[in-house]
């Protein structure tokens, strides 16, 4: 769970920086909420990360005369590109190119089907079903001597 | 499940029980000797496996810490993680795709091929391809190779549809889904593949050829397999006349044990293997067992690898069928003009988003990351693996301060690229591109090298002792009774994916050692 140090306020800016940092105009907010929910969850594990996390989100918020949150997506980027290698920054960075990615409703928005076991496979689900290329063959003849 | 005895001194202890280790323990059952297979991992099984990169990737991978140095972009990306091997029963032939090229006969002679290369430490193996060869033939029949010895190729998935008609237009001829270790129709009592697409995460299916699936449950059938899951040998000890005597291993409960031996083989990776010999230090062997050369560790291979991305306006979906059924093998020929020695091959890849967004710009974020995902279901993906230098300095050595915990000091990776493998790689990601863009690609993009699967080279078969540290049978050239059965014994690395070649050796040495312990036990 996340620590009551964090306010509202810091995490409405982390979701605002999760996305600025993987801005995809289709994705909806929740994904974006649900991978800056699992930062605060580390956060509370790391009492050191916590800390550089709230004193990271305050200083973004304090770069222009708004809010982060309220800042253009051009601007809020160009904002971010100033934080790019801080230990804050980079591990907001880690943590949500793994879940962000990892989250099946992301997976949906990309057209990934994820897991097919279950459904057995895609032997009979088109793994072959690319259809603007012709056959190409699947063996050569003659091994090669070189 | 048969256990025996820890001060049993007649049976042979296997260290790790991946393509190395649990091809010759099983040979070794099948021959009646009695087999201990002490592996550091868990025993996970297909239920168990996750079709989820990275809850797999936890459940499998060798996390233990391990620390890296030198100017390879590893050491940058994944300072932690310089390797992706599995620590579980099957190794990382539980991770492993399958792709199973043969060695060619120039790649057993390297030193005299390509020449004295300045700043390479390059060796002819001290056995040529012609003896090999039948124990290539008996390696493909067990793993069920396609494209082999009757077993059928696995029809052409989306990725390889991209993949072969780009080769084709380029005008490149050796173009095929395989030589594959993946059933295209039931064999050795294992299903046909049924393209989930989910090999590197443990293959719930079977249908690939792993010691999980295939050679433990043949050993163990024997009742000659002694196989002891999360048992992490820290120590071989050895007598006063220099034979090996046993092992000392924490069990799962962290109790030290002994086990007695006849023989000791060591097949943890060529990661974990050198460690574990500069782990068993004494006063007889001062740098480490079986390290009177100083090579324990040294000419560290990985393969030179890149991978190249092609985007398209129409749909491929990569992620359906066998990740890696695709090769082409023009470019693993002998041609030194291309102003690089070795060659290399390309081969068909596919990773899911997750590990996509994390391996295409370590590291990066903005819309340079979320464009290439953006475009997913129309991305295309080939890897590229060719033979690198070995260097004396690129080792696996202990680290100074780390350890892990047991309370071992864990391996230091040190590799800096050598400059024949920059051409190289710069060669392959060009002309991977091409390929893509000869069938329309609007953009292609190259991801640096992941750490390393492929781990190769770091106890060097060598004529002469003082060039290496095993023999042609991987017998260690200081202690008559220890073997190394892993890619560790690696000369060179050649351009094919190594895991053919090191079931074959194993297959070969287990021969030997049940011709030279008839002679002791009998
Ligand atoms: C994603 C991926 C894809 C791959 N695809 C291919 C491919 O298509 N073709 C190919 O040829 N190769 C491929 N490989 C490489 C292949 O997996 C390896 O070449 C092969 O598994 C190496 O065999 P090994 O016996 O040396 O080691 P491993 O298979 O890694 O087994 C070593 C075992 O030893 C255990 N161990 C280590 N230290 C100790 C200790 N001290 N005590 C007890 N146990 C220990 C480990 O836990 C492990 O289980 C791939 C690898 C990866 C990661």
């Amino acid at each position: 769970m996340g620590s009551t140090l964090l306010t509202a306020q810091h995490r409405q800016t982390l979701v605002n920086v999760v996305y600025a940092a993987f801005p995809h105009r289709t994705f909806p907010r929740g994904p974006y909420e649900r991978a800056a929910d699992a930062v605060i969850d580390q956060a509370g594990k790391d009492p050191r990360f916590l800390a550089q996390l709230m004193q990271g989100l305050t200083d973004l918020d304090a770069q222009r005369d708004v809010p982060f949150a309220e800042l253009d997506a051009d601007v809020a980027a160009a904002v971010l590109r100033g934080a790019d290698g801080t230990p804050f920054l980079t591990a907001i960075v880690d943590s949500v190119v793994v879940t962000l990615y990892s989250d099946p409703e992301v997976w949906e928005l990309l057209g990934y089907e994820g897991p097919s076991f279950d459904k057995g496979g895609y032997l009979h689900r088109g793994f072959d079903d690319l259809d603007w290329l012709p056959d190409p063959r699947i063996e050569h003849e003659e091994e090669m001597t070189a | 499940m048969t256990r025996f005895e820890y001060d049993d001194s007649d049976v042979v202890v296997v260290v790790g029980s991946g393509a190395g280790g649990g091809t010759v323990a099983n040979e070794l059952c099948q021959r009646g000797f009695k087999t201990v297979v002490l592996e550091a991992g868990p025993h996970l099984t297909g239920e168990d496996y996750h079709q989820d990169e990275w809850p797999a990737f936890g459940q499998m991978a060798w996390s233990d810490p391990r620390t890296t140095s030198g100017s390879w972009q590893v050491a940058t990306d994944f300072p932690g993680l310089p390797a992706w091997l599995v620590k579980a029963v099957g190794g990382t032939t539980t991770h492993w795709a399958g792709a199973c090229p043969r060695f060619k006969a120039h790649e057993f002679a390297a030193r005299s091929t390509y020449g004295d290369l300045d700043g390479a430490s390059l060796l002819d193996w001290p056995i040529a391809l012609s003896e090999l060869a039948p124990y290539y033939d008996k390696a493909e029949i067990k793993m069920g190779v396609t494209h082999r010895h009757g077993r059928p190729p696995l029809p052409a998935n989306n990725n390889y549809k991209v993949f072969a008609n780009g080769a084709e237009k380029l005008g490149y001829r050796y173009y095929s889904t395989g030589p594959y270790a993946t059933n295209a129709e039931p064999y050795d009592g294992r299903p046909a593949s049924i393209q989930d697409g989910f090999n590197f995460q443990g293959d719930k299916n079977g249908s690939k050829w792993s010691t999980l699936v295939a050679e433990l449950p043949k050993a163990e059938k024997t009742g000659n397999l002694d196989l002891r899951p999360d048992s992490h040998v820290a120590q071989i000890e050895h007598d006063a006349t220099g034979r090996a005597t046993g092992v000392l291993y924490v069990d799962r409960n962290g109790t030290l044990r002994r086990q007695r031996a006849a023989v000791v083989c060591v097949a943890g990776n060529s990661i974990e293997t050198p460690r574990l010999l500069l782990l068993s230090g004494s006063a007889q062997h001062p740098d480490g067992l079986a390290n009177s050369s100083g090579q324990v560790g040294r000419n560290y291979m990985r393969h030179t690898t890149g991978t190249v991305w092609g985007q398209f306006d129409k749909p491929v979906k990569m992620w359906r069928g066998e990740t890696m059924a695709g090769v082409i093998a023009d470019e693993s020929r002998l041609d030194t003009d291309r102003g690089f020695v070795g060659g290399y091959y390309m081969e068909t890849i596919s990773l899911g988003p997750a590990f996509l967004a994390k391996f295409i710009a370590p590291g990066r974020w903005g819309e340079p990351v979320t464009e290439l995902l953006d475009g997913y279901r129309n991305t295309a993906g080939m890897w590229i693996i060719g033979e690198d230098m070995p260097r004396a300095d690129n080792r696996v050595s202990l680290s100074g301060e780390t350890v892990d915990q047991h309370g071992l000091p864990v391996a230091n990776v040190h590799f800096d690229d050598h400059p024949n493998d920059v051409a190289m790689r710069r060669h392959g990601q060009r002309q991977g591109a091409a390929v893509y863009n000869a069938v329309g690609a609007q953009k292609t993009i190259e991801t640096p090298p992941y750490p390393s699967t492929h781990n190769l080279g770091t106890c060097r078969m060598s004529q002469r002792p003082r060039d290496g540290v095993v023999d042609r049978f991987g017998r260690a050239h200081d202690v008559p009774n220890l073997f190394i059965s892993d890619g560790s014994v690696f000369t060179t690395g050649a351009a094919a994916n190594p895991t053919l070649t090191i079931v074959a050796l194993a297959t070969r040495q287990a021969e030997y050692i049940a011709t030279e312990l008839h002679k002791t036990l009998t």
